[in-house]
């Protein structure tokens, strides 16, 4: 279904809200497109050239927007239908591209229909991925990988009741990668290691459809089959990222390949009658997957002594996963729905490795180490709709689950055997309300709450005491919009050694106006507000430090200002604005000491981020001729954090020709 | 008599016709008939994927064509035309309209939740999100871009897409169900309680972000349980944010004291989850990157630390 539904993503809506200056959304060529033969043929394909200047951090840039210079096929369209439904081999093609080329984002797909005898959807799409992992290893990190995923899928309609399914999808990234690797200790240094990464993915699918008996059945069988064979090897032989570390590494290899599958079974049982509706799903999914890793590095440990190690592991990890789903909707009376659904999630994740280590100092290091992770969960949820008069409906909901977690972490070492076993148990009872009031017909009012209380949750940051409130209203006209809606979301998770409180809440409003064909305006603003504190624990400089806290406060308002002109019958315009401000606490710079709940600088600095993302864009369309029109567009995007010195700005734009043919 | 007035009086002759007579059922005129006073809607009704059971002419009047969802069209042939005698959706109660649709539609797989959805439950009828006669789209006869559809009712998630970090949805290269089902999903196999409630399975029972992320499924020797017990979002926002990798928070080391904090009953032992080691000082910047050490956060075949 998915991939089906990714066929209408790239239309030619007149979509106002647009994020990106191109492709161009405006229509060119005879709208209902030509007749040919028994077909009728829609067709246009916007070939231009996007330019690029960009000033500041291009690697902040290429991780945010990442667009580029260069030649675009930034959209096509093909549409052939036949006019009574009774063409040749098909009855509907449908083709659609977007970025084709060099952009950084791309996507095409393929619709192929022959009325009552087959469907073929086909999705491609493409994203150049380039991350430079600022937060989590001080840039030290990256990715510049291209990622291609591919759906097909194939439906062969037997007769009236059965169809055959069939199925491929395709995942693979490749590129290149920093990573890091530690030695030779505890305490060592880091050093960059170069990875090309090369990971593939592949599922193929095969199933049936039958309707028996007034019951719809579907089944499915999958198998995915998946490696990584990304080769490693040391960036530059010698002093890792710390100068003052003695610790060096002179040669490293390290190769770390795995291979495996995820065969799965599905299955989805549906029926139902005037008053009740049933059905059901069952899913098993067998993951496994064998690995290999062997490491050889020297250089020189910590005392600035000559080191050695050979590390080799070998092993294999499993994960059988089960699940099912039992819905039941009943209809008592016209104004009524009773809906139920019993879930059970039943996953066996189990996992042993071989490990052998082998240095000129501690000489041989051998262990066999067990892993299991089960995770046995039951619910159960009833939802009920009354629809109390036309103007007013109400909903209520009440779910109770339990979940069983147990764990195995064993290690055999020199004939020692070292196990720990946990198990958790956890319950939450989870209930909701809310109301639909549409008082005039142009006006609809929804409120709704939730609760949520969790006897043991498993994490500190886990819900425990979660409630939510939240509101909208909208007013709605065949030209105008407005909407305003509200929500809050609170939870506590607080123990006696420590705590977590979350509060978040978010104000929405929204307005579109078309006061004429020609005329189209549309704003919207939305205030997201976070707090958190966390109780944490660590050590700093050989003391450990408990009863310290970590707060996060993040205020954002996000607002976009769209608005299209009609000049004529020839042209039109387009200008957009949109502005993320991350407005942190108020405070003017970053904390370094004082008062903040925390002992250690680096805390109160990491408290609040406050930053500025903003993008003005501008496109004027002109129609050339029937089938040809002439777009050119501009679009600046400004990024810059108010604490750190990273910022950046970049003026993208493109100039295109839309042809119809 | 003006040119409107002249097509009805066609078509209440021909409803009147014996060859119409013969063919038509009670009450049920015929697309034909309707397609005279509504040409510009059935001009391009063949590209209309509800063109198909006209085309095959094999189903009966009340499930195709015209009458095949407003109901049969006698008595608003009768009455020359209005609202009030035939079945119009822009008049119809939320859940008046979803029957209709659901009548031939319920037995989708995609829509095997839809009674039960949030969606359903606030009452958004099909016809907020689809349109049938006038949809820009292609397929699916959305009433607008995917995108916009979601972004007219969420907007802050919408704020959330506008991020500097962000899923590229405004970029279309993703789409909103690439993660979430708009008719309702089946309960997420990945964490408790009612959230999220629409948020599609990849595969047969795993969290979405896996269909594309591949490399973070394991299974692994040593997992981060974290991943599979609560979820991606224990550590990363899916739709954008401000911190880069999307993550929860703007400083790597903070993501993970706040567990890592050895409070309390939590953990699958019941102990805490692990503080550090006193060999890690938090005074030195080097510690404060984790992830630059425990190079495989979210899982490892090697290192029960996740440092290879």
């Amino acid at each position: 279904m998915r991939t089906a539904i990714l066929l209408g993503v790239w239309t030619c809506a007149t979509a106002l809200a647009q994020q990106t200056v191109a492709p161009s959304p405006e229509q060119v060529g005879p709208p209902r497109g030509s007749d040919l033969g028994g077909y009728n043929i829609t067709n246009s394909f916007e070939l231009g050239y996007r330019f690029l200047t960009q000033g500041g951090d291009l690697g902040l840039y290429r991780s945010q927007v990442n667009y580029g210079d260069g030649l675009r096929l930034l959209s096509g369209s093909l549409g052939v239908y036949s006019r009574e439904g009774h063409g040749g081999p098909f009855d509907a093609l449908v083709i659609r591209t977007a970025g084709i080329g060099n952009d950084p984002y791309q996507f095409s797909s393929l619709h192929l229909e022959k009325n009552n005898l087959y469907t073929y959807d086909l999705v491609w799409r493409l994203n150049d991925y380039f991350n430079p992992a600022l937060a989590v290893a001080n840039g030290q990190h990256f990715l510049n990988t291209e990622r291609r995923l591919q759906d097909h899928d194939f439906t062969l309609r037997l007769t009236k009741n059965v169809k055959l399914l069939a199925g491929y999808s395709r995942n693979s990234q490749e590129g290149a990668a920093l990573s890091t690797v530690q030695m030779f200790d505890d305490a060592g240094d880091e050093f960059p290691l170069f990875q090309n990464v090369r990971r593939l993915d592949n599922e193929y699918r095969l199933g049936a459809d039958a309707t028996l008996f007034g019951a719809r059945l579907n089944v499915m069988h999958g198998w995915v089959n998946f490696s990584d064979t990304t080769p490693q090897s040391l960036v530059l032989p010698g002093q890792g990222g710390n100068p003052v570390d003695p610790v060096t590494l002179s040669q490293l290899q390290r190769t770390e390949p795995y291979h495996g599958s995820s065969p799965y079974w599905r299955i989805n049982l549906h029926k139902e009658a005037k008053a009740w509706v049933v059905g059901a799903r069952y899913t098993y999914a067998s993951s496994r997957r064998g690995f290999f890793f062997s490491e050889s590095a020297a250089g020189a440990s910590s005392p600035g002594a000559p080191a050695t190690r050979q590390t080799l592991v070998t092993g294999r990890g499993s994960r059988p996963v089960s699940a099912g789903d039992l819905n039941v909707a009943l209809f008592p009376m016209s104004r009524l729905t009773i809906t139920n659904q019993t879930s059970f999630y039943n996953m066996r994740m189990s996992g042993d490795n071989s490990y052998l280590e082998v240095d000129n100092a501690t000489s041989a290091v051998s262990l066999l180490n067990f892993q299991l992770l089960g995770i046995r969960t039951i619910a159960n949820t009833t939802d009920l709709t009354y629809r109390a008069a036309a103007w007013a409906s109400l909903y209520a909901g009440y779910q109770y689950s339990t979940r069983r977690i147990q764990s195995i972490e064993s290690a055999l070492f020199s004939s020692t055997l070292a196990s720990i076993q946990g198990l958790q148990n956890n319950h939450v009872n989870a209930g909701l309300v809310g109301i639909r009031l549409q008082p005039i017909r142009p006006l609809t009012i929804r409120l709704d709450a939730e609760v949520d209380r969790a006897s043991r949750p498993v994490f500190p940051l886990s819900g425990r005491n979660y409630h939510s409130l939240g509101g909208r209203i909208q007013f709605k006209t065949r030209s105008l919009l407005l909407a305003a809606s509200a929500r809050t979301k609170y939870d506590t998770n607080s123990v006696s050694a420590s705590e977590h409180s979350s509060r978040a809440r978010s104000y929405g409003l929204d307005a579109s106006w078309t006061p004429r064909p020609w005329l189209a305006f549309d704003a919207s603003y939305a205030k997201l507000h976070l707090d958190t504190v966390s109780g944490i624990a660590y050590f700093a400089s050989d003391a450990f430090i408990q009863g310290d806290r970590s707060i996060y406060i993040s205020n954002i308002h996000s607002g976009n200002l769209m608005a299209r002109f009609g000049l004529g019958q020839r042209a039109d315009l387009f200008i957009g604005y949109s502005r993320v401000q991350d407005a942190g606490d108020g405070r003017p710079a970053a904390l370094v000491s004082g008062e903040g709940g925390s002992t250690l600088p680096v805390f109160l600095a990491a408290q609040t981020f406050p930053l500025t993302f903003e993008s003005p864009l501008a496109r004027f369309s002109l129609k050339l001729h029937q089938n040809v029109r002439w777009n050119a567009g501009y679009q600046f995007y400004h990024y810059t954090e108010v604490f750190q010195p990273l910022k950046y700005q970049a003026h993208t734009g493109y100039t295109s020709l839309l042809w119809s043919f | 008599m003006d040119a409107k007035s002249a097509l009805l009086l066609l078509g209440l002759l021909a409803l009147g016709s014996p060859a119409f007579t013969q063919t038509q059922p009670p009450g049920y005129v015929g697309g034909e008939t309707c397609r005279r006073c509504h040409p510009n809607i059935w001009v391009d009704f063949f590209k209309n994927p509800h063109y198909k059971s006209v085309a095959s002419g094999k189903a009966p009047p009340e499930r195709t064509g015209c009458e095949g969802c407003h109901g049969p069209g006698g008595k608003h042939v009768e009455a020359m035309g209005g609202k009030a005698a035939i079945v119009a959706f822009s008049e119809l109660k939320p859940a008046e309209a979803i029957d209709r649709c659901l009548a031939c539609h319920s037995k989708d797989l995609g829509k095997a939740n839809i009674r039960r959805s949030s969606h359903t439950l606030a009452s958004v009828a099909c016809t907020q999100c689809h349109s049938i006669h006038r949809s820009p789209a292609n397929r699916f006869l959305l009433a607008k871009v995917q995108r916009e559809v979601c972004y007219g009712c969420h907007a802050p998630v919408r704020a959330e897409f506008s991020m500097p970090f962000k899923h590229r949805v405004n970029e279309g290269f993703m789409e909103c169900t690439d993660c979430h089902n708009p008719h309702g999903a089946w309960a997420p196999s990945w964490r408790m309680g009612l959230r999220p409630r629409m948020v599609d399975q990849a595969r047969p029972n795993e969290e979405p972000c896996l269909r594309c992320h591949t490399d973070k499924r394991g299974p692994f020797v040593f997992e981060h349980a974290s991943v599979r017990i609560e979820g991606c979002e224990t550590c990363h926002r899916p739709h954008g944010s401000t911190n880069a990798r999307l993550l929860t928070r703007p400083a790597v080391f903070t993501v993970c004291l706040e567990c890592h904090n050895g409070a309390g009953d939590f953990g699958r032992r019941g102990a805490g989850i692990v503080t550090q080691t006193p060999s890690h000082n938090m005074a030195d910047p080097k510690f404060r990157t984790c992830t630059l050490c425990h190079v495989r956060i979210h899982g490892s075949n090697a290192d029960q630390y996740f440092l290879r």
